[in-house]
């Protein structure tokens, strides 16, 4: 049972970095449209072929 | 049959484009093809390969690109009203697009950065229709306006309230947070707590025991605040609310884990209370997340007065600025296109015209107006243009009281005590009293110790947790379930309210009728040189007024010609007439006529909806009684009656708005639908207001409810939706509070522990989200057919 004062600490560590990250994401606004960036993926990045005002 | 290539509506008859006669494609009317050239030239062209490759999720009307130049969004008055500065000095704004509807649309907005100079970042919320621009150095709104509407997408400049979006944004943030912290923690929670249930003991248990109080700190003060601040507020206000007892059982659940601790017992609630938090939230959430769809009232406030006017800029009336309506102001002199809306009340100075009242009045006929005349804001121009003198503008306009009178209704509503608050009221009472009864019996029969223990683990263990998720989750069902059949209901009371309706009103024109003019009876009574569509055409076809449009609208399918047409007359009020192929023809009110002699007869009336009949129908069935008020003469409306089969003495006529208002205030449990201006009261004032689709603006803000979809079949749904909703609460009710019975019983008999309110705590929660699932027959088939 030795083992657990490894695993716990290390499982308490790997919670704390998931809960770490979503409240960074969170805090940086990637839930605030949960509807469009999963169209938005889908399209392509490309750069239109002709712009007009040449820049 | 050809669809337009644009629009993807049927074009008939189908226009192609001009140059390019081998690859010619059909396209429904000018502006659809207006647009596909400004694509091309662009470079745009992926639009068509992204739509043709993307499901539609919102059904798109043929193009109408209006005119406007859009000047008026870069004067500094309404720079400092509506946009937000940056701290980098970029300007940022937001506008309402209409026409957003599909994948394609989120392609071609979002690369405006790309062909508009100065524009920053240009991000669209598909949900919402909003786009949200910023912009930098030369870039213009005023251009990127202009942008947008020869795209096709006509762009409605949003007030920005930039701190309360920021506040909004910033409490979402922290709401996902609190889930989060809660899910993690109850998670890791139970971990620890089947440990201690499988048998840890010793040293283990305490470290185990230790852990679990740990994690519970955060969900019980940082992520359950929000029910601490509900009760507090509820108990400040004399109120009742579910929060009350919730935060009874977390508190003291809280106190007795760290008590336990202290003491070396590991025994605690924390696996049940974190994981019920965690739960609420989300449930809490979801349902706010799912009354937030569609724009907020907030974001209608300046909507219904977007579109822009011409003002004079001097005396001779030849030269005009576009100017906002919001900054119209008494004693400007405006001129007021065919099609535009009267941004005040004031008087005619120039020219003759055509109105559409309906919107104000209920009247379905247009009415001529002429120099001298008054007009009021909120109604329409139709055919001529029209110079005016502004004499009320803003608050002090028709449309301006009209929309006091709606803030009124507001404020005076009667608050709906919920179900869910009289069931807590009850509930925490018998809690109390039980826990006391079970105080005093094991006092008397053990030691004050046990007594103490019995009781206030009593109070844990009958934490409504199932009656607490039950109610939002199925509002939140109930609401998703409306909003995919185009149904938006702005909150959860709403359902309440709408399943206790008895007396429904309605109004006549746009709601009951279509509220546009239709011809019928069309007769030829002679054959005449001349093919009739072809007279209506070339007569009709050069003039706006409604009777012309329904006539064209009428023989739309036949294929008339164009011909040229010599000494051609409009008399407003009278008619049309013209000369062709030397030939003289008339059409006036009574028919068309040939050289003075009379070939074909036609009525115009402002026809009733296809399902209005059954609708009503089913509404009485429902055992609602079916008022139609109307603004209308009494020929008119009765006429109507008789189409619908209502009685007559159920068609009221000429109301005005405050006369309506007044007979719903007279009625209980109400329901009012309607679509115009002239409704905005009464819709404010009943119950709940329903407005239709094609509703004006200002009735939207007014509503409680509103259709995407046309038509009065809709409205019948949505009280049987709301009535099976409130069964399926009742019923999750009635399960959680059996399910707390079961506790209170094991309570009283000693055998409760932390293991058997692990169990029954889920169990309930799974029985009442199945309950919600099922739903009701009645419900589950309701939009199958």
């Amino acid at each position: 049972m030795e083992i657990i004062i490894v695993l716990l600490p290390l499982a308490l560590l790997l919670g704390a970095t998931f809960v770490g990250a979503f409240i960074w994401s969170a805090r940086k606004g990637q839930y605030d449209d949960l509807e469009t960036p999963k169209f938005r993926m889908l399209l392509e990045d490309k750069q239109l072929k002709t712009r007009k005002d040449g820049k | 049959m050809e669809v337009c290539v644009h629009c993807d509506e049927a074009a008939v008859p189908p226009i192609y484009q001009k140059d390019d006669v081998t690859l010619a494609k059909p396209f429904c009317c000018e502006g659809c093809l207006t647009v596909y050239h400004v694509l091309h030239q662009k470079g745009l062209e992926s639009y068509y390969e992204i739509k043709n490759n993307s499901s539609i999720f919102k059904r798109r009307s043929p193009v109408e690109i209006k005119s406007s130049q859009f000047s008026f969004l870069d004067d500094d008055e309404f720079i400092k009203e509506y946009t937000y500065l940056n701290a980098t000095g970029a300007r940022t704004m937001e506008f309402y697009l209409e026409g957003i509807h599909c994948l394609a649309c989120l392609w071609l907005i979002e690369k405006l950065p790309e062909f508009v100079p100065g524009v920053v970042s240009s991000k669209l919320d598909l949900d919402r229709s909003v786009v949200t621009v910023i912009i930098e150095g030369e870039g213009k709104f005023s251009q990127v306006a202009r942008e947008f509407n020869q795209l096709g997408y006509r762009p409605h400049p949003l007030k920005r309230n930039q701190d309360a979006a920021d506040l909004r944004v910033k409490e979402e943030r922290l709401a996902l947070t609190r889930i989060g912290v809660a899910g993690a923690a109850a998670g890791n929670i139970m971990i620890y707590a089947v440990s201690l249930y499988g048998g840890a003991a010793g040293e283990f248990a305490q470290l185990f025991n230790s852990l679990t109080v740990a994690f519970a700190v955060p969900v019980l003060t940082f992520c359950s605040y929000p029910f601490y601040q509900n009760a507090w507020n509820a108990l400040r206000n004399k109120t009742l609310s579910i929060d009350i007892p919730i935060s009874i059982s977390l508190l003291i659940g809280a106190v007795m884990g760290v008590y336990n601790l202290i003491l070396g017992i590991p025994d605690n609630y924390f696996d049940s209370l974190t994981t019920l938090v965690f739960l609420l939230l989300m449930s809490r959430y979801f349902l706010q997340k799912i009354q937030e769809k569609g724009l907020s009232a907030s974001d209608l406030h300046f909507f219904y007065q977007s579109e822009s006017v011409l003002r004079a800029t001097d005396s001779s009336l030849n030269e005009f600025i576009e100017v906002h309506p919001r900054f119209v102001k008494a004693e400007d002199v405006l001129k007021i296109r065919p099609g535009e809306f009267f941004p005040a009340d004031g008087v005619v100075l120039k020219g003759t015209s055509n109105l559409n009242n309906s919107l104000l009045t209920g009247e379905s006929f247009p009415v001529k107006v002429e120099a001298g005349d008054k007009v009021f804001s909120g109604t329409q121009n139709l055919t001529h243009d029209l110079v005016m003198k502004a004499v009320n503008a803003s608050d002090s306009s028709r449309l301006g009281q009209l929309l006091k009178n709606v803030e009124n209704g507001w404020a005076h509503r009667s608050k709906i005590v919920n179900l869910t608050n009289i069931v807590s009221k009850y509930f925490t009472l018998a809690v109390f009293i039980l826990s006391t009864i079970l105080f005093i019996y094991l006092y008397q029969t053990h030691d004050l110790k046990h007594a103490l223990e019995g009781a206030i683990t009593l109070l844990i263990v009958t934490c409504p947790c199932a009656l607490a998720l039950a109610v939002p989750l199925t509002f939140t069902r109930a609401l998703s379930k409306a909003s995919e059949q185009g149904i938006i209901i702005k909150s959860d009371e709403v359902i309440e309210k709408l399943a206790k309706v008895r007396n429904v009103f309605i109004d006549k024109t746009g709601t009951i009728t279509y509220g546009k003019l239709k011809v019928t009876n069309f007769k030829v009574i002679r054959e005449s040189k001349l093919r009739v569509q072809d007279i209506i055409l070339n007569l009709e076809g050069r003039t706006r007024h409604p009777v012309a449009r329904a006539l064209l609208d009428h023989i739309k399918d036949q294929h008339a010609q164009a011909l040229p047409v010599e000494d051609f007359k409009e008399v407003l009020g009278v008619g049309v007439s013209g000369t062709i192929e030397r030939s003289f023809y008339e059409i006036r009110k009574a028919g068309i006529f040939e050289n003075g002699e009379l070939v074909c007869t036609f009525d115009v009336q402002d026809t009733v909806r296809s399902d209005s009949q059954d609708a009503l129908k089913k509404l009485s069935q429902l055992g609602i009684e079916v008022t139609m008020l109307s603004g209308d003469k009494k020929e008119v409306v009765q006429s109507i009656a008789r189409d619908v089969a209502l009685p007559l003495e159920n068609a009221l006529h000429e109301l005005s708005p405050e006369d309506k208002s007044r007979l719903i205030k007279n009625a209980s449990h109400s329901m009012m639908i309607g679509d115009g201006a002239n409704d905005a009261i009464a819709l404010s004032h009943a119950e709940v207001g329903v407005a239709v689709m094609g509703a004006m603006d200002i009735s939207l803000r007014a509503a409680d409810v509103y259709l995407t979809t046309p038509g009065l079949i809709p409205v019948e749904k949505l009280v049987v939706l709301s009535q099976e909703t409130m069964k399926v609460i009742r019923r999750n009710l009635v399960l959680s509070l059996l399910y707390n019975s079961v506790s209170v019983a094991c309570a009283f008999l000693g055998i409760i522990n932390p293991l058997i309110a692990a169990i029954i705590m889920p169990v309930s929660s799974l029985t009442i989200l199945f309950s919600t699932l099922v739903r009701t027959t009645k419900s589950r088939n309701l939009w199958k057919s």
